[in-house]
């Protein structure tokens, strides 16, 4: 088989055109080389390492922006025939990976204001900036990889690549006995994700000879779901349920995120849940990408509602008794990658028309993605600070902070309540969207079950207020970095404006994304009038 | 000043800024002079209002809206989401009610220092101001969506406020009343979307949709169709799975019984000036909610929900004043006499007729008077006592003969004797529900008539037990009201005098409004 396969593949070599579209990727991939070798040449400096991330981060971040505003990015495959891609950098590829190149920087800025601000581990920290900043793009690479490919097996890798330096950045404060155990607890729960997701790819490539979701979609169209398609799916998509942290999928998570850095949770928070949803939307998309296999999707898709609808209500439940912010922010964070995956789940049904109206779903999640980086970023930065200034990450650091430190109260405040979802916050309009869109697809019982979550999320939110301003505290005020306090603020008035002032603009950004999505992902080889369309399907 | 009303409501978030960015010992002030202006401005918007005026034509529910402003928000693909507001008869004297009891609170935070040992002087103003522009918001919007929003702002401040400055069981108190409206907003919300959704299909278009609450009840084809009984949600007949999603929401802001059990505990806990806008505005959105969106917009099943919810009306009233027999807490006691009262609210809207309407809009604003009346002189005597056990009391009117003279004027116009608010609005009520349509209106009549009763006898009983009796030593050299005391009171003691001997200006007000929606209703 495998040698019929490769006798039949030609000697092939991409053209210089094909490698030019790769931009973003090359741009990340020579971004840990160069920091490698600048460690050979300046020896370990952490501000060149550091240095060197940023400016790939911005760089990446600047070839994705003109990917996505230059419109003509096309289909791009990294492969011998175009039709089955290896890798897809299209717009909506470079979204994500823009997105996440652009927390790749303020992360980064973030590490260094810890350095100043005098963490436990600082001189470890300056010592092994080599190591970190490797890993860090690498993880960062591996993300990227995640959203531009629609192939099993390049899937599989990406994931993995993802995965392996973040297993690394998890246990990086090697002394920190916590830190090991997440970092343990994050290998093997990976490890066996991933073999299963190999099983599950290796089941599909069984029955129906290709690693194309596109080619396999189309099969599934014709052939229907059989018992072992839809046992390979699940055991595919188990592995990128992992990287969102989809219930029961999500162990990983709360540990990993109390024990790493709170870097790294920041970023693991954000980066690793963007990448797995941009992945989960494409496999969506493209697995029911023709009438006949939108149809067969149904049930597979009826199963990630019901996933998501768990992973939502099991982690707003879970967050209620933690006392550990980074731990209840990880419990949040499953919550909230339960809300999005909601929108994947109605992803298959197709809502294109001759306007060329964008997917609401997809459309929602972006805009949920964009707030949501902006939330746990000023989030997870308050809990930095009050870290760095107090050494502790518990609910007792934050009693009273809206009094010790004002500035870091209202931010916090904000986030939280833009957490929860209450208006005119970001974080409501964009659960708004989702809902709507939710809505749109006739999934009303999930919509019942995402505002209970809203009113059960409430309640830990507002703890973390609670403490904040309704317990007296006599300690000493919280002393923050300038820099770091003018970063969250503009963060808490992003969150502020991109639900009132700027909803509507979030909206069409998102949809014309959205509508990217469609232009872009257009599989090759089916026209525009054979996809779905809303009527065809009622 | 095209766009008065726009200005109005954000004039107080302008004054929240100033409170910011001036140093805290002026944030009192600032607040004074915002809500003070605020007021004058609201009262500037009379001229429509008055007979004669444009406003008051009744040529059909929505036509005659005053002050209107309306400019795209959120337009994007199939939303069309607008800034609208608007002013008719129905929310015209609610705010100025919103805009008056908010400037007389701000007036009695005069004393904030004294009792906050003037903690966080800056961010209760501030929240306070941002109080003010989430119910004038909620008041004046045109558009259910941007209703939606202001509902929710409301909540934070009102969160903070109770939970930061508030009484010994603050934190519970405030978490009760942030859940429990919570809970009746995400039902508000899923009504909302689907009400959106719905407006679309019934105009054939869902380019369309449409969140204009105005339209939702005059556009024929949208009546039509949210009040077809074939109309499908979730297997429920559309119009009545929508009316109780958004029934349940206002109920709980109303309080109605059951969902009352927050009011209670959120007013005891609340600073003074907060419980007079607690009780004197907030309860009256869930009224205003009812009056403005869910029977103008689903009468069909109004009428399916009438007996329903008249019996909750009911049991509010008789159950409310049987709590205040029990109570010992004097703030505790005024607390269940607002749910008591707005239980007259309740039945007056559940019998949808012009009598009934007429009358649960009057004990609307005539509760928006009495009860801020009745907590600042709950807050009174605490000020000086620092207790509010009704039995430790007695012979206060001998020691603040003043004061005295004025609690028992606020007291009986929250009993409603003749000649005093409290009075019409209830007996408006009664008279609506004896001369409904339904069989068992008449008998709920007689039983609400019996709550009165009620009223009187824990009204009288703790007047007797505080005001009453002989001069205890305690309480002998207590000084008698001050002149701002004096200065807050009296516009409320005014009005409700005003209110109870010549009705007929309140009426006015308000009428024109009220009989186009029974119109509306009626019509369907």
């Amino acid at each position: 088989m495998t040698h019929a396969l490769l006798a039949a593949t030609p000697l092939w070599m991409p053209s210089a055109a094909d490698l030019q579209r790769l931009g973003p990727l090359w741009s990340l991939a020579g971004t840990i080389v160069a920091v490698l070798f600048a460690a050979l040449l300046v020896g370990r400096n952490y501000r060149v390492a550091g240095a060197i991330a940023t400016l790939g981060g911005v760089f990446t971040a600047t070839l994705c922006w003109r990917g996505i505003t230059g419109g003509a990015v096309p289909f791009a495959g990294l492969a011998p025939e175009a039709a089955a891609p290896m890798l897809v950098v299209d717009q909506f590829s470079c979204f994500f990976i823009f997105l996440i190149s652009v927390f790749l920087v303020l992360v980064t800025g973030m590490w260094f204001m810890g350095l100043d601000a005098g963490v436990p581990d600082e001189a470890a920290r300056r010592r092994d900036a080599v190591e970190f900043f490797v890993l860090f793009v690498g993880s960062a690479f591996g993300m990227a990889l995640m959203v531009s490919t629609s192939n099993l097996l390049m899937i599989i890798l990406a994931v993995e690549s993802a995965s392996l330096p973040s297993y690394g950045l998890a246990g990086f404060r090697k002394k920190h006995r916590p830190a090991a155990e997440a970092s343990l607890k994050y290998i093997l729960f990976g490890a066996v994700t991933s073999a299963i997701s190999v099983y599950g790819a290796s089941l599909l490539y069984g029955q129906f000879h290709t690693l194309d979701l596109m080619k396999i979609s189309t099969a599934i169209g014709s052939q229907g779901i059989s018992v072992l398609t839809g046992v390979g799916l699940f055991a595919f998509l188990i592995g990128v349920a992992f990287k969102v942290s989809a219930v029961p999928f999500h162990f990983w998570c709360p540990d990993v995120f109390e024990g790493a850095s709170i870097e790294i949770t920041t970023w693991l928070s954000v980066a690793s849940k963007a990448a797995g949803l941009g992945l989960m939307l494409r496999i969506m998309w493209l697995l029911s990408c023709t009438v006949q296999s939108a149809d067969a999707m149904r049930w597979v898709a009826h199963a990630v509602a019901i996933m998501a609808a768990i992973t939502c209500t099991v982690g707003n439940f879970s967050a209620f008794r933690q006392t550990n912010l980074k731990r209840l922010l990880a419990f949040s964070s499953i919550a909230h990658a339960g809300y999005m995956l909601m929108a994947v789940s109605i992803i298959w049904q197709p809502r294109e028309s001759a306007a060329g109206m964008p997917h609401p779903a997809s459309s929602a999640v972006i805009a949920y993605m964009i707030v949501y980086l902006l939330m746990n970023l000023a989030a997870f930065g308050v809990v930095a600070m009050v870290y760095w200034s107090t050494g502790r990450e518990t609910m007792d650091a934050f009693n009273g902070l809206g009094w010790r430190n004002p500035l870091l109260g209202v931010v916090m405040a904000t986030c939280l309540f833009s957490l929860v979802g209450l208006p005119p916050l970001g974080g409501f309009i964009t659960k708004y969207y989702l809902l709507i869109a939710l809505y749109d697809a006739s999934l009303i019982w999930l919509i019942f079950v995402a505002v209970f979550n809203t009113l059960l999320s409430l309640y830990y939110y507002a703890r973390i207020a609670y403490a904040m301003y309704f317990v007296q505290s006599d300690e000493a005020p919280v002393r923050a970095p300038a820099m770091g306090q003018f970063a969250v603020l503009m963060c808490a008035a992003a969150i502020v404006l991109s639900g009132t002032f700027y909803a509507g603009k979030l909206k069409s950004f998102s949809d014309q994304r959205s509508r990217d999505m469609y232009g872009a992902m257009q599989p090759t080889g089916l026209r525009v009038a054979e996809r779905p369309t809303a009527d065809s399907m009622h | 000043m095209e766009h008065i009303l726009t200005w109005l409501i954000f004039l107080p978030l302008i004054g929240m800024v100033a409170v910011l960015i001036a140093p805290s010992s002026m944030a009192r002030g600032i607040a004074w002079m915002t809500t003070f202006i605020t007021f004058l401005v609201s009262c500037t918007m009379f001229g429509p209002f008055l007979p004669g005026g444009a406003a008051w034509t009744g040529d059909g529910y929505g036509k005659a809206m005053q002050f209107v402003h309306q400019t795209p928000w959120i337009h994007v693909g199939n939303f069309h989401i607008n800034w609208h507001v608007g002013l008719d008869g129905l929310s015209f004297p609610l705010i100025i009610l919103t805009t008056l009891i908010t400037w007389l609170s701000a007036w009695a935070s005069w004393n904030f220092d004294h009792w906050t040992n003037n903690k966080g002087a800056k961010g209760f103003f501030a929240l306070f101001l941002l109080l003010e522009t989430g119910v004038l918001g909620t008041f004046a919007s045109l558009d259910f969506f941007l209703f939606y929003i202001f509902w929710e702002v409301m909540l934070l401040p009102m969160y903070f406020l109770i939970g930061v400055w508030g009484g010994p069981r603050k934190e519970y108190a405030a978490i009760k009343f942030f859940l429990y409206t919570l809970a009746g907003s995400v039902l508000m919300l899923v009504a909302l979307i689907a009400m959106y959704f719905a407006s679309g299909t019934a105009m054939g278009d869902p380019g369309n949709s449409t969140f204009n609450i105005i339209d939702y009840a005059i556009n024929a084809k949208i009546h039509d169709y949210f009040n077809d009984t074939t109309t499908k949600f979730l297997g429920w007949t559309f119009g009545r799975a929508m009316f109780v999603m958004l029934f349940i929401g206002f109920m709980i802001k109303v309080p109605l019984f059951p969902t009352h059990t927050w009011l209670p505990d959120a007013h005891v806990e609340a600073p003074t000036p907060i419980s007079m806008i607690l009780a004197g505005v907030l309860l009256k959105l869930g009224a205003y909610g009812f009056l403005r969106v869910c029977y103008p917009i689903f009468p069909e099943a109004g009428k399916w929900a009438a007996y329903a919810v008249a019996t909750l009306g009911v049991i509010n009233i008789v159950y409310g004043a049987f709590c205040c027999l029990a109570q010992t807490d004097f703030k505790r006691l005024v607390a269940y006499s607002s749910i008591s009262h707005m239980g007259y609210v309740v039945l007056g809207t559940a019998i949808m007729t012009d009598v009934g309407f007429q009358g649960a809009m009057f004990q609307i604003l005539a509760h928006g008077v009495s009860s801020p009346m009745c907590f600042f002189l709950v807050g009174v005597i605490y000020d000086r006592a620092h207790h509010r056990d009704l039995n430790r009391f007695g012979g206060l009117w001998l020691a603040m003969p003043k004061y005295g003279s004025l609690a028992t004027l606020g007291f009986f116009a929250s009993l409603g004797l003749p000649a005093l608010c409290g009075f019409i609005g209830e007996i408006w009520v009664l008279l609506g529900t004896f001369n409904a349509g339904f069989p068992w209106a008449k008998p709920m009549a007689v039983i609400a008539a019996f709550g009165a009763i009620l009223t009187a006898a824990y009204i009288l009983w703790m007047i007797q037990r505080v005001y009453l009796g002989k001069k205890q030593e305690q309480y002998a050299d207590f000084p008698d009201v001050t002149a701002r005391e004096t200065a807050i009171l009296i516009p409320m003691a005014a009005l409700a005098i005003f209110m109870g001997v010549l009705p007929k200006y309140t009426f006015d007000l308000m009428n024109g409004t009220l009989s186009d929606i029974i119109k509306v209703i009626q019509g369907s």
